[in-house]
């Protein structure tokens, strides 16, 4: 029996202060690092120590936790004279509280606690705020995607002037390509935005995103789906990226979003609270454009990441789960055909044929991340791209790719119309020029 | 002054580097070497509310001084964990093993199991906006003129950033010192007690923890803090006391400075100060709230059974002091002079390996000789152990004699070995019959005996065992 489970029934809860043999201190929540029988109290001194169960442990109950209840802040006045915006709440702790005394870290949600963590979004704009789920990056599903799409559409007919997206950062660049597609003729900016160092520090880039990204959301002149995150390590500017072309490209560094094979649309300065566009290549607001909303994905695509030693059987049993199938191909687009037979390798040509027969869509996208396709150059490319495979000369990446299959998928089943759409340039997430400067 | 009489407090905090290879949660050196950063990184910190909507007095100070950071990294000596763009990796093995010896040298319990915490800390000194520390030993003691002194926790942390330059709200550190590992001991109140006693204490602390060898001396690498109060004064953190000998002068000083405020019918206030290079203080914050901790939850948890299980306790120094003085029959001031050279521990080993010699001519030699050659030659002595052996089994085996000491251990010093040195300095053995004849040349001139013993001593300095060269003389008249 877990020992927590033992002071319950002794009446005795997390946060309370207790006596384990000679030592007093309040118990803490349990955490995975020890073993079950490990009970944790934080020492008056503020320290934490683990103390192991035996049956001859002394615990007594000194004193019940004494709840407190957080103190309420006025909600703001409305400010007719500034722009609105709604701060969507999607995941991730971009803004939370510490319990001290328990570790405990608590996400914040309502306008009133955002403000009052951030004054300076107060400042910018009225604040509306709510949260639609509370998840970790990892678990957000297609299905999530629709209704951060739909819950934008009522925002934005509700008149505000921008919305932000506050959301975990390890998927953040796939919520924001399926958003592209999903949210067209966008009339004001939709900024998503996370943070990479957790919000319970001084040095949390939470702070310095969201006031950018709500700055942005309020003022920016792009009507878009975009990422609003650090430019590079230093405090002062946040970048704004577009949806289709950003990815998360770093596991830690607060400058993880870099937009791929394009520039980034903007900068903002944080301190100076000013905007600097980078391009003039973008949808320019217009409060009286009607958003046409469509979220007719379909979920069933796959990635297929071909490497040295990937099996073709392996392809053909994805055949069985998806409908679409993305493959991160080597170099400009390419895949093992074995054209001169070589005993040890491998040809993937009939599986690839076989799977487009049964009318699933094989889409390539750079494994490389950076560059374009092009499937003219080597044999090897030609004939995967004469058997039917999209992605010649395109530069998404392998992230946008499978968005947006699954988005041309909820659309079509013909394999026609799926190329045709696939290679059309919905959400600006086929450069039509590779530029030299990136 | 009686400071008994006034109810002087006062509590210690020491703090000392780690002389190991790595800092605590990274692979980055800990060696300080690098000069010249080769970026810089430009911050911001916030105040963090906490569950109650309220962020501490402490923390709040420090922001509305509206400062902006600059981290200057350096090649080998810092990386993506300082720049606080990487999450820590895990506790620096042989930092937490010298953090467990020195929790069983001053008698303290240990945590079954040991969590990592961050502890708030918004001057800037550590990127990420906390201190992480552990605690690695509680509730312990030592002993000290027959009183047990408190010893209430030993905590091992990453030393904070060493700051470089400051000018008009813009801060520059220095990331090479961040994540150093770190000893803080901190003992309990101590009353009844005079400032020179607190200074004595300090030093007992120092030379417990040196046990370890693994304590870094130079200046700036042992830090204390100095709590100070008086009867009708207020508890005074008094920071950054560099040096040992200043803490007497420390104390006097505040003391002084709450006598006069109370005077002036004015109440002293719990604050934050800092010393300054003559023994007085200034203010630089009111004192930081307790509620600053929580779990760095990145690190994982230590169970110190695993640890403790090998872990070896060395003998005390002051323990090995009393020992050197009754065993090897050293005077005070020469066990003083030892322990301020890097030799006191390998003394022992010398005294094992060439017993000819008599302990005290090791303990002269390894201290003011060499002390002797920094002095005159105005050169750094950077003897090795392997080379300060290599001269004692020559003076054990009569090739060199004590009287050469300083002209061989300076040739040493520039990197020559024994022989060389013997060589280029003319200072090969005299044989008997060698002595002899400069005996028979001297008597020509001189018939003194006391003369003659002088003269003939001067002529075979450094090339003969003196006692011998008088027995030799005594026996031919």
């Amino acid at each position: 029996m877990d020992i927590y489970d033992i002071l319950k029934e002794k009446g005795i809860s997390v946060g309370d202060k207790i006596r384990i043999d000679s030592i007093e201190g309040i118990l803490m929540p349990k955490t995975e690092f020890v073993e079950s029988d490990v009970i944790v109290v934080k020492m008056s001194n503020g320290y934490n120590i683990g103390i192991k169960f035996k049956e001859d442990t002394k615990i007594e109950l000194i004193e019940k936790k004494k709840e407190q209840a957080p103190k309420k802040s006025a909600p703001k006045e409305f400010d007719p004279n500034k722009p609105t915006i709604s701060i969507l709440a999607c995941g991730g702790t971009i803004a939370s509280r510490v319990e001290y005394k328990t570790g405990a870290v608590f996400p914040s949600f309502s306008p009133e606690e955002l403000i009052e963590a951030f004054p300076e979004i107060g400042d910018i704009a009225n604040i509306k705020a709510r949260k639609l789920f509370d998840l970790f990056s990892e678990d957000m599903q297609p299905e999530h995607w629709k209704i951060i799409a739909q819950e934008v559409d009522k925002e934005i007919e509700s008149g505000v002037d921008g919305i932000v997206l506050m959301h975990g950062t390890d998927t953040m660049h796939y919520t924001s390509g399926a958003l592209s597609f999903m949210l067209q003729d966008l009339p004001v900016p939709v900024v998503l935005v996370g943070a990479q160092r957790s919000s319970d520090r001084g040095s949390s880039d939470n702070r310095i995103n969201l006031v950018s990204a709500v700055l942005f959301a309020a003022k920016g002149d792009i009507a878009e789906v975009v990422v609003c995150m650090h430019e590079n390590s230093n405090d002062d500017y946040c970048s704004i990226h577009r949806g289709t072309k950003v990815r998360k490209m770093h596991t830690s560094r607060r400058d993880a979003f870099k937009s791929i094979n394009a520039s980034p649309l903007a900068r903002v300065n944080y301190l100076g609270k000013k905007i600097e566009y980078l391009t003039t290549n973008f949808r320019k607001r217009d409060k009286s454009r009607k958003l046409k909303l469509d979220t007719n994905i379909n979920p069933n695509v796959g990635i297929f990441y071909f490497h040295p030693g990937s099996k073709p059987e392996f392809l053909r049993e994805m055949g069985k789960f998806y409908e679409g199938i993305v493959i991160a191909a080597t170099g400009l687009g390419h895949i093992g055909i074995n054209p001169g037979n070589d005993k040890l390798a491998k040809s993937f040509l009939p599986v690839v044929k076989e799977l487009i027969e049964k009318g699933i869509p094989i889409v390539f996208a750079p494994q490389t991340i950076f560059g374009r396709l092009n499937m003219n150059v080597y044999s090897t490319g030609r004939i995967l791209e004469k058997v039917g495979v999209i992605g010649n000369l395109c530069d998404w990446t392998i992230e946008t790719a499978l968005v947006k299959l699954m988005f041309v998928l909820g659309h079509t089943k013909d394999l026609n119309e799926i190329r045709r759409m696939m290679l059309t340039n919905i959400a600006g997430e086929i450069s039509e020029r590779s530029e030299y400067e990136l | 002054m009686n400071y008994k009489e006034l109810g002087l407090k006062v509590g210690l905090e020491i703090h000392f580097q780690l002389e190991v290879d790595r800092k605590l949660f990274c692979n980055c050196s800990s060696a300080m070497k690098e000069k010249e950063p080769i970026g810089i990184v430009k911050r911001r910190l916030h105040p963090v509310a906490s569950e109650l909507g309220e962020i501490d007095v402490a923390a709040q100070f420090e922001y509305l001084r509206n400062r902006t950071f600059f981290y200057e990294i350096f090649k080998n000596e810092s990386c993506l964990v300082e720049v606080d763009e990487e999450p820590p990796h895990d506790t620096n093995e042989e930092a937490l093993r010298v953090a467990l010896q020195i929790a069983k040298l001053f008698n303290c319990k240990i945590p079954q199991y040991i969590f990592v915490m961050r502890k708030t800390v918004i001057d800037g000194s550590n990127t990420s906006g906390f201190q992480r520390t552990m605690i690695v030993g509680f509730d312990g003691y030592f002993e000290f003129k027959g009183r047990k002194i408190p010893i209430t926790q030993i905590c091992l942390e990453e030393d904070a950033a060493a700051i470089d330059k400051e000018d008009d709200g813009n801060v520059y550190y220095k990331l090479n010192r961040l994540g150093i590992p770190l000893i803080e001991i901190d003992t309990g109140v101590i009353e009844d007690i005079e400032p020179k006693e607190v200074e004595e204490i300090a030093y007992q602390i120092f030379l417990i923890a040196s046990s370890t060898r693994k304590i870094r001396r130079y200046i700036g690498a042992i830090r204390q803090d100095v709590n100070v109060s008086i009867k009708g004064g207020e508890r005074v953190e008094i920071k950054g006391v560099q040096k040992l000998s200043l803490i007497s002068k420390v104390i006097e000083k505040e003391v002084k400075r709450q006598l006069e405020l109370i005077k002036k019918g004015e109440k002293p206030q719990k604050e934050t100060r800092v010393a300054k290079e003559d023994g007085s203080t200034e203010f630089i914050r009111p004192l930081p709230g307790a509620e600053r901790m929580y779990p760095e939850t990145d690190v994982k948890p230590i169970k110190t059974e695993d640890v403790l299980k090998n872990l070896e306790i060395p003998e005390p120094l002051n323990k090995r002091i009393e020992r050197y003085e009754k065993e090897y029959n050293l005077s005070k001031s020469l066990i003083e002079s030892l322990l301020k050279t890097d030799y006191f521990f390998f003394f022992e080993e010398l005294v094992k390996a060439f017993p000819k010699i008599e302990p005290s001519i090791i303990a002269n030699i390894l201290s003011a000789t060499l002390r002797e050659i920094e002095r005159k030659e105005k050169v750094e002595v950077k003897l090795s152990e392997e080379s300060l052996f290599e001269f004692f089994d020559a003076l054990n085996k009569g090739f060199v004699f004590k009287e050469a000491a300083y002209d061989i251990l300076k040739k040493m010093n520039e990197g020559k070995g024994v022989e060389e040195a013997v060589k280029e300095l003319g200072l090969t053995p005299l044989t008997e019959e060698e002595i002899l004849k400069i005996i028979e040349e001297t008597k020509k001139e001189i018939t003194d005996k006391k003369k003659l013993i002088g003269i003939v001593l001067s002529k075979v300095r450094g090339r003969a065992n003196i006692s011998k060269v008088i027995e030799i003389i005594e026996s031919l008249s």
